[in-house]
């Protein structure tokens, strides 16, 4: 059955596979953007901040209350959010997480996931059960629609193709963040070994407000192009997509940067292959699969390296 | 001699003291209170919350195994909940009524064990080649499992139904007809029950309760437990001191399904339906809640948390009934209580370290008895294996 | 001189860490019943060969061998290498640099631990509390109790592990170490940290250990302990054998002077 599926699907011909390269490239650029915020903070602290779905969540709740509730201008209300996205990540990071940074790892990722909890059900009090979306009629201009046919049938809209931009543009902007500047530097000295770099004069606590801080940015971006993209805009979004960018991550190879990108990118374009050609319902699964594999058979990811344990 | 100063102050020390030499009768009390309840309560609502809460206190029970003695966090024990009641829906929906030897198959008395089996069987499948994995990556691998278990349930239609569920409309009968020669005497006929409403439930789980608590203790005061305290505090020197890990975790991990699947086997059959609905991911969590808020690896604890928090649910929902989104949002109370308690009382309401500090009286009798055939030190003699 | 068993024999032992040499061909024999030193400059590779002998790392080249009055067991070497709680079975115990205690456990349930490669594996007997699981448990007390005693902490057996000072802690990883029943005990630094009376104390004990019929290996940089206890002293340095004979000889051996021992 499944078979038949996939061959009917193979002869839609080139058209159709390209469509779901389009749509992979766009859904995987945004599972990257969450991604790297995971890997970052991971990195740093060894903690999976399951929180960070649900800033990802926020930031489409709070783009839409600004533009469309508060009627600001397009740009405010998206850096309005981006900011108010930001600020929560320090937040909860100074609040929930900082506090156990000497406690067992299990008492901070159960504190993680109290926060998720806490965040998503606050979410559902505040702005109710019913999705919301943005009207697409008054987005400014290079957010609407129009399309643009490439081969055959296959056809990218505006919308998509800002999306690729925007994604890009910003994880150029991380890496080189992470490699060329003097805080991108003393993250990567902190991932490496706290207390050297706290003894090198890095102020530790610094560099992890600011990596909660670049982090939580990036999410709420991902988080306001996925409310554009799908213009579905729940309190559970942020549950779905936090798993599959954590399963991006663990592909690319937790802690390690430019593994989440590719993975994020990987993962999109293996939901969208696999959803297009083989099953619809299992799409979500594929993620949950992919991250099962990867941890069981290669836990360093594609480009991590191999972490032993010192006796 | 060596003596120390208590760490603790005086009245504390002696409250802790009494609780672990009184804890027998303390739930002696509470076995009595319990088993009378629906003789003096006549409120469906209140017997149908408390059944309810034994049911949870089941399941916390079974996952307080994995975080409280092996020091791992399993996400996804929803799963192994979900198992059970399915392996009890799926027979008696596709057996049907069928008879003859296979209808033996829709026996609530066979399918419990079934349940716990089945469990136990994709506990070990999943926990081989997962459990050798940092704690991490093995929450995280859970938390797959369990929203995979979630996803085959919702679409594999020709098993499950799907999101419409299966009706359990097999009533679980006791039958003590082979009792009959002895009990004709005082009745007439064979006794046979059949499970009508929830009151024969409350005994059944109490019962199953009351197994599981023993079965907890044993466990924990053997030669398996000591090895599982020994992994969840030091997994090097436990290697080191002759443990097998992976076997251990291994055989927790089973352990802990199967009571999942016993419980989930039972809450088909009370519920009379099964549905993904019951069993989100975020159930996980919630058992988590409990076991965390009472005191990971404590089992009087673990009760006490999982009776808190259950009730709080369901006082919640009475109260909060007039504005229907809140009531949803009772999980941003359980979110709030994770985080508070992990900052200011991570080893829960009832810690593990107050229930062990007393050694049994037991114990002290066969250590006192020891007294003269002691090594003796100064002589250096070689005199420890003499009284084997 | 009387020809002495070996019961632990190590062949060309190798370990790389990367590009790291950690131990680099190393061989030596340990004699049964005697007390050996390993001693050398910290990176030494001290620990390496103990965490080899215990099957905590995978040696890259080499044999270990351990004899047991004629039971021959390979720890590690070209068949396969042993994991550490064979190896805990097959009765070779260790200490850690680090102590590692179950912290939050009682002395009583440390040392219970340490019974069990001895005691009998009683699944349902656990469940069903059968007469044979209760004589075992007993057993194992009973066993734990004498111990617990022979370290001297039976005053606090029902203390918290983490509770203790450091002496009574490091008293604490012995006992559990010996209610392995061990034929050969490794010791990682036992002395580090101790005053000169708890370390007068420590030779004592391990004197005592020794004349239980234990072959001790003993790691350590207390000089002082070294030369008094050992039968023969191993030195390393750089992952390299420098010496290896009794105390005297070594003492004055000009390579072992140079690395380590300074002059004085």
């Amino acid at each position: 059955m499944v078979f038949d599926q996939l061959i009917s699907n193979f002869k839609l011909g080139i058209d159709y596979a390209l469509e779901q390269l389009i749509n992979g490239i766009n859904i995987g650029g945004i599972y990257a953007l969450i991604a790297v915020g995971y890997t970052m903070v991971y990195g740093i602290i060894e903690l999976i901040n399951f929180a960070h779905g649900e800033i990802y969540m926020l930031g489409a709740y709070l783009a839409f209350t600004f533009y469309v509730m508060l009627k600001l201008p397009f740009p405010v209300a998206v850096l309005l959010s981006i900011f108010s996205c930001m600020l929560l990540g320090i937040f909860l990071e100074f609040i929930a997480y900082r506090p156990l940074r000497n406690a067992p790892r299990l008492a901070a990722l159960i504190t993680a996931i109290g926060a998720s909890l806490f965040l998503q059900n606050l979410a559902l009090i505040i702005w109710g059960g019913i999705p919301k979306s943005f009207p697409e009629l008054t987005l400014p201009d290079y957010f609407q629609s129009p399309i643009i046919t490439i081969y055959g049938s296959a056809s990218i809209s505006l919308l998509q193709y800002n999306i690729f931009f925007i994604t890009v543009f910003l994880m150029l902007g991380l890496h080189l963040l992470i490699t060329r500047t003097k805080i991108g530097t003393a993250m990567r000295a902190c991932a490496q070994d706290k207390t050297t770099a706290s003894l090198m004069g890095i102020n530790v606590n610094r560099v992890i407000t600011f990596t909660f801080a670049v982090g939580s940015s990036l999410g709420a971006v991902a988080g306001i192009l996925a409310g554009l993209y799908y213009n579905i805009i729940k309190h559970t979004i942020g549950y779905v997509a936090g798993v599959k960018a954590f399963a991006a991550a663990v592909l690319g190879g937790i802690g390690n940067v430019p593994g989440a990108m590719l993975g994020g990118f990987v993962l999109g374009i293996a939901e969208t292959f696999g959803a297009g050609y083989i099953s619809s319902p299992y799409r979500d699964g594929i993620a949950y699969a992919v991250m099962i594999l990867v941890i069981v058979f290669r836990p360093s990811g594609i480009l991590g390296r191999k972490q032993s344990v010192k006796v | 001699m060596l003596k120390r100063i208590p760490r603790y102050s005086f009245y504390r020390e002696k409250l802790s003291v009494s609780f672990s030499h009184n804890i027998k009768y303390f739930y002696g009390v509470l076995f009595l209170l319990v088993f009378f309840i629906p003789f003096f309560i006549s409120n469906l609502y209140v017997i149908h919350t408390i059944t309810l809460v034994m049911l949870y206190i089941i399941l916390a029970l079974g996952l307080n195994i994995i975080p409280g003695f092996t020091g791992l966090l399993d996400l996804g024990y929803v799963g192994f909940y979900a198992i059970g009641a399915y392996t009890a829906a799926t027979l008696t929906y596709h057996l049907g009524e069928v008879v003859g030897p296979l209808s033996i198959f829709t026996n609530f008395w066979i399918i419990m064990p079934l349940a716990a089996l089945n469990g136990a069987f994709w506990g070990i499948l999943l926990g081989v080649p997962t459990l050798r994995l940092t704690g991490d990556y093995f929450a995280i691998v859970t938390f797959g499992f369990a929203s995979l278990v979630e996803l085959i349930i919702i679409n594999e239609m020709w098993l499950t139904r799907g999101p419409m569920g299966i009706v359990m409309e097999h009533k679980p009968t006791l039958n003590l007809a082979f009792l009959y020669p002895i009990t004709h005497h005082f009745y007439s006929e064979p006794l046979k029950f059949a499970f009508k409403g929830d009151i024969p439930f409350f005994y059944i789980i109490f019962f199953v309760v009351i197994i599981t608590v023993i079965v907890m203790n044993r466990l924990e005061n053997s030669r398996l437990g000591r090895a599982w305290f020994a992994i969840r505090e030091d997994e090097i020197a436990a290697e080191c001191s002759g443990i097998n890990i992976m076997k251990y975790k291994v055989i927790a991990f089973a352990i802990s399904a199967s009571f999942g699947g016993i419980a989930g086997s039972i809450f088909a059959f009370w519920f009379k339906f099964a549905s993904p609905e019951s069993f989100k991911f975020w159930e996980s969590i919630l058992i988590l809640c409990m076991v965390v808020l009472g005191g990971m690896g404590s089992i009087p604890g673990v009760i006490l948390g999982t009776t808190v928090l259950v009730s709080l649910t369901e006082v919640i929902r009475v109260f909060l009934e007039p504005w229907p989104i809140l009531v949803q949002s009772r999980f941003l109370v359980f979110g709030a209580i994770l985080i508070i308690m992990m900052r200011f009382k991570p080893a829960g309401l009832i810690p593990l370290s107050r229930v062990k500090r007393e050694m049994s009286s037991r114990d002290k009798s066969i250590i006192g008895a020891m007294d003269g055939s002691f090594y003796d030190i100064t002589s250096g003699e070689k005199k420890l294996n003499s009284d084997r | 001189m009387t020809a002495e068993k070996e019961i632990l024999s190590i062949k060309s032992l190798t370990k790389l860490y990367g590009g790291v040499v950690a131990v680099n061909n190393v061989s030596f024999d340990v004699k049964e019943g005697e007390i050996l030193s390993l001693i050398g400059p910290n990176g030494a590779g001290k620990t390496t060969i103990f965490n080899c002998i215990t099957g905590l790392s995978r040696p890259t080249n080499g044999e270990i061998l351990f004899n047991d009055n004629g039971k021959k067991a390979e720890i590690s070497g070209k068949k396969k290498t042993l994991k550490p709680d064979a190896i805990t079975s097959i009765g070779i115990a260790r200490t850690f640099q680090n102590i590692r205690l179950f912290n939050n456990l009682t002395i009583l349930n440390n040392v219970k631990i340490g019974r069990h490669p001895r005691s009998k594996k009683n699944f349902a007997g656990a469940i069903l509390r059968t007469r044979s699981q209760k004589n075992e448990e007993k057993d194992i007390l009973k066993s734990a109790v004498r111990y617990i005693v022979f370290v001297g902490l039976e005053g606090s057996i029902m203390e918290i592990a983490s509770n203790l000072a450091y002496g009574d802690q490091r008293r604490l990883e012995i006992a559990r170490a010996l209610a392995t029943e061990p034929k050969l005990f490794l010791l990682d630094e036992p002395a580090a940290g101790m005053n000169p009376k708890e370390t007068g104390e420590l030779m004592e004990l391990i004197r005592r250990i020794r004349d239980m019929g234990i072959t001790v290996l003993v790691i350590e940089h207390d000089m002082k302990v070294v030369m008094e206890i050992s039968d023969r002293i191993v030195v390393l340095e750089y992952g390299k054998k420098i010496a290896d004979g009794p105390p005297e000889e070594v003492k004055n051996d000009p390579a072992v002077v140079k690395a380590y021992l300074g002059t004085d």
